[in-house]
């Protein structure tokens, strides 16, 4: 990386240099090309302010502080993001990094930038959209993920109609674009455990909807990790309503049932973690004992028949043990312990 | 700025895309645990690539893992850095699509050295040596300016291309130094990886963690297996390489030869600068920038230097970007034998001339009996089976044990002889047994139910006089021979042939009765089908496991049109 140690602006002509270079750039006239040349070398000395290089230390916080300042009251971080499909390969990588430093920086308990975007929701709303252009999808995706991990702004996307976008990034063809917005969706749906419980609490319906297209996806990709993610988010304590409601579902018994038996093994494995949950479920609802009640004997006989090379995996055994005997010993239901049983046609087999 | 590749370029043209059929997959270039590559023609674009297909059902480690390589990927954009085009989801494989580097690796071109020369004193000279590894380091300095390391420097890992491009490869292990590259956390790693011989005694540690530094140190280890052939320490197992490095001085040229002077035509500044490398305190070691201005490297030449003294030699990449090699599949192994009217067995290259010095040639597998520009019978029919395989591996069903009909394979289901025992006792019988039955062994209903299911497509073979074979099949170094032979019904029989085979030494012993039973089903048309592949009984030494796609452990016997 050459060096342009001879030129040292002060955060503020910086800023200023930098942004008139991205408008230039922006206006897309004759001088575009010395435009990008600009763009990429104030880049470059704002990252090496921000980060140092082998030849200079970083900036002291002073300096940095300004840059922030500056930053913010020229609303630069929003045009940069506005212009990155403009900005060259290298130049973008620095924007990343630029936002990423800034976005983390503190003040005692406070985050400037944070403060910053919530004032300008559209940088994330902007961020988002970046998933659909293939030269820029993963510098968005960086950037996304270190907003996700403040909780203010993960909550604004998760309440947007913006979220319901994901469900497609993550389907899309490409797969370093469709698995990056997977780990975006992913940290916005784990990292801050009451927020996301709340969310998909209060917006139920519309999520699993959502979610059911992702299991039944023809993308051995998007399936596997969906099911992964479903296991993980119904076995957190913090969503216990939402495993709950989603356990009391016959249809998504049926779809695990199903998923159980899928060509792939790793996604039977994933599966068997999902399944596991709605057997343990000492409240069973009717339908979902009936479910089992049908195939009782069919489900014992598959289980006990179920990945038994897997011998040295000694949680998982002792699982499927205990999910055996469970359903082995399932009991019709019965609405009061006096009642007769209800289910005459599948007596218990003696 | 940097320095830019290709990729800037076809930004402008045609995306790369991302369905399987917009590519043709060409012949397997490299052969791993969990990926195969292909060389590839993508259709839209015109354009020849690799495609790396890694089977997710085996991968076992998380898919973030893999989001990690290819955002490592994604993330460089320079000449020194195998360049990446793009990736999506076929069944359940990755297709990685990268730039094509038909020159095969630094490894390779070590391997076919040794082989065909004598490089007692030293595999490439300096010059050489400063050529690559000053594009290999300039790579690294982008990679560490980028706040990533490597890992897994090695010449295995270094490709070149046709016109002498260095590009360093698998980011398979490459990791940011800190999440998402982010180089304010830039602290240092903990984790495990990379490869003994070349890892750097402070990565198999684990007390401090690593930077950087730990890429010199593979660097310095690659110069010398640039010199020597091998990495120092290539005949100890893995936990002896790691005391060896951990309690021995650094390795030099002088300890590492069968005497002193071995290397001797090797001067100071390239042991220097190899000492300079390995210097167990990874502070003291140089950065990549820094090598770069060590006088070593004033040494280096320009990118056609490397076409004559690295590709020019290396008979396998001639021409185009057809000839490809790799290293699990030797160069010289590829043409064909087959048997002329006198009934001797002859190798011929894909041009179709034979003479008893080809056959020379083919057996010592030197190289020489590589084809002369054209496509040589054993590329093709690799070829074929790949992009057959990956027609069938979206139109069949998981359980591999039978082709479509239109395909004309059959996978046979019969399992292997235990321990060649069958074999022995068949061997001594003379005449017309019915060697389908007592090979298939306990499969014999699976052979006639596939008979049954196409049964409605005639079986011109059993009415030929003269039916044209080949049996593919690796021999006692693993690599894939074709061999062509004719069946004559007047005169030959199915164990004579097989007899035969065994004679000149093309298949072994143990395997006679198997390949008699195969042929015999193929040229009696009774299965109805115009390929068998089956189970050897040969154990070779240190056999990966065996694999019915790469025929490992496998042989296949097709009737030839």
């Amino acid at each position: 990386m050459p060096l342009f140690g001879k030129s040292q602006k002060n955060p503020a002509e910086l800023v200023k240099a930098l942004r008139d270079s991205v408008q230039a750039l922006e206006a897309g006239d004759r001088k575009a090309e010395k435009a990008q040349e600009d763009v990429s070398k104030n880049l470059n000395q704002m990252k090496t302010m921000l980060y140092g290089s082998p030849e200079q230390e970083p900036q002291t916080d002073m300096v940095i502080s300004q840059l922030a300042q500056e930053l913010y009251n020229s609303n630069l971080l929003l045009s940069l993001i506005e212009s990155l499909q403009k900005i060259d390969f290298e130049g973008k990588k620095d924007v990343a990094l630029i936002f990423n430093n800034i976005l983390r920086r503190q003040i005692g308990q406070r985050f400037p930038t944070v403060e910053y975007i919530l004032v300008k929701p559209q940088i994330l709303f902007i961020l988002i959209g970046g998933y659909e252009k293939q030269d820029i999808a993963l510098n968005c995706g960086g950037m996304l993920r270190e907003c996700a991990r403040h909780e203010s702004l993960a909550k604004v996307i998760l309440y947007s109609e913006d979220f319901y976008k994901f469900f497609s990034y993550i389907e899309s063809s490409s797969f370093d674009i469709a698995s990056d917005a997977f780990s975006t969706f992913k940290e916005l749906l784990t990292r801050h455990k009451v927020l996301s419980a709340e969310f998909l609490e209060t917006s139920y319906e519309q999520v699993f909807s959502h979610y059911q297209a992702l299991l039944n996806s023809d993308n051995y990709v998007t399936k596997r990790q969906s099911l992964k993610l479903l296991g993980e988010l119904l076995l957190d304590r913090h969503n216990f309503n939402i495993m709950t409601k989603y356990i009391s579902s016959a249809d998504n018994l049926k779809l695990m049932m199903m998923m159980l038996r899928d060509r792939s093994r790793n996604i039977q494995f994933e599966a068997f973690h999902v399944f596991k949950v709605f057997v343990a479920n000492p409240n069973k609802p009717r339908p979902i004992l009936d479910i089992l009640l049908r195939n009782r004997d069919k489900l014992v006989d598959f289980l006990t028949r179920f990945h038994t090379d897997r011998a040295d995996d000694e949680q998982f055994n002792d699982e499927k043990a205990y999910l055996i005997r469970q359903i082995r010993e399932l009991k019709p239901i019965t609405d009061s312990p006096q009642s007769t049983p209800q289910h005459s046609a599948n007596p218990p087999p003696q | 700025m940097s320095e830019t590749n290709d990729k800037d370029k076809a930004g402008h043209q045609l995306k790369w895309p991302s369905s399987k059929d917009d590519y043709e997959l060409g012949e397997v270039i490299g052969v791993g645990a969990t990926a195969i590559v292909h060389a590839a023609l993508c259709l839209p674009r015109k354009e020849r690539c690799a495609i790396k297909r890694i089977n997710l059902e085996k991968w076992n480690t998380s898919m973030d893992e893999l989001l990690k390589e290819i955002q490592a990927m994604r993330a460089c954009n320079h000449e020194n850095v195998v360049s990446y085009y793009t990736s999506f989801v076929v069944k359940d494989e990755l297709w990685l699509v990268i730039r094509l580097l038909a020159g095969g690796s630094l490894l390779d071109i070590i391997k076919h050295r040794v082989k065909t020369e004598d490089c007692r004193t030293g595999v490439f000279d300096e010059a050489t040596i400063a050529t690559v590894l000053r594009e290999v380091l300039k790579g690294l300095e982008y990679f560490h300016n980028n706040g990533q390391i490597h890992r897994d420097i090695k010449a295995g890992n270094i490709l070149l291309g046709e016109d002498g491009t260095v590009q360093i490869a698998d980011f398979g292990v490459s990791s940011w130094l800190a999440t998402g590259g982010d180089l304010s956390r830039q602290k240092s790693r903990h984790t495990f990886v990379g490869t003994p011989c070349w890892m750097a005694p402070e990565v198999m540690e684990q007390v401090t963690g690593y930077d950087f530094k730990a890429d010199i140190w593979s660097f310095g280890i690659t110069a010398m297996e640039l010199i020597t052939g091998t990495a120092p320490y290539h005949k100890y197992p893995p936990m002896k390489v790691l005391m060896l490095t951990l309690q021995n001085d650094p390795p030099t040229l002088e300890c590492v030869g069968d005497d002193k002077d071995q290397f001797k035509g090797y001067g100071k500044t390239i042991r220097k600068m190899i000492s300079e490398c390995l210097q167990k305190d990874p502070s003291k070691r140089p950065t990549a920038s820094e090598l770069l201005k060590h006088p070593f490297f004033r040494k280096a030449k320009d990118k056609r230097y490397l076409v004559q003294t690295l590709l020019s030699c290396a008979p396998t990449i001639e021409h185009r970007a057809q000839k490809l090699k790799h290293s699990k599949r030797n160069p010289g192994a590829s043409g064909r034998l087959h048997r002329t009217e006198t009934g001797d067995w002859v190798w011929s290259d894909g041009e179709g001339g034979s003479s008893g010095e080809e056959l020379e040639a083919g057996i010592v597998g030197s190289g020489v009996g590589r084809g002369r520009g054209g496509v040589t019978a054993e590329e093709l029919a690799a070829r074929q089976e790949a992009i057959s395989r990956a027609n069938q591996s979206t139109s069949s069903s998981d359980s591999g044990t039978t082709g479509p009909p239109s395909l004309g394979i059959e996978i046979s289901a019969s399992p292997r002889p235990a321990n060649g025992t069958v074999s022995e006792n068949l061997s001594g019988i003379r005449g017309p047994v019915n060697p389908s039955l007592a090979a298939a062994g306990t499969a014999p209903t699976e052979v006639s139910t596939a008979a049954l299911s196409v049964s409605g497509l005639a079986s011109p073979v059993a009415n030929q006089p003269v039916v044209e074979l080949a049996l593919r099949i690796r021999n006692g170094r693993k690599e894939l021979n074709d061999i062509k032979f004719e069946f004559t019904r007047e005169k030959d029989t199915s164990d004579g042939i097989a007899a035969e085979l065994v004679g000149a030494g093309l298949v072994d012993g143990k395997d006679k009765v198997i390949v008699a039973a195969n042929l015999q089903k193929l040229v009696d048309g009774t299965s109805n089908v115009k390929s068998l592949i089956f189970p050897l009984t040969t154990d070779f030494e240190a056999m990966p496991v065996p694999d019915q796609r790469t025929l490992m452990g496998f042989a296949q016997l097709s009737i030839v049109e």
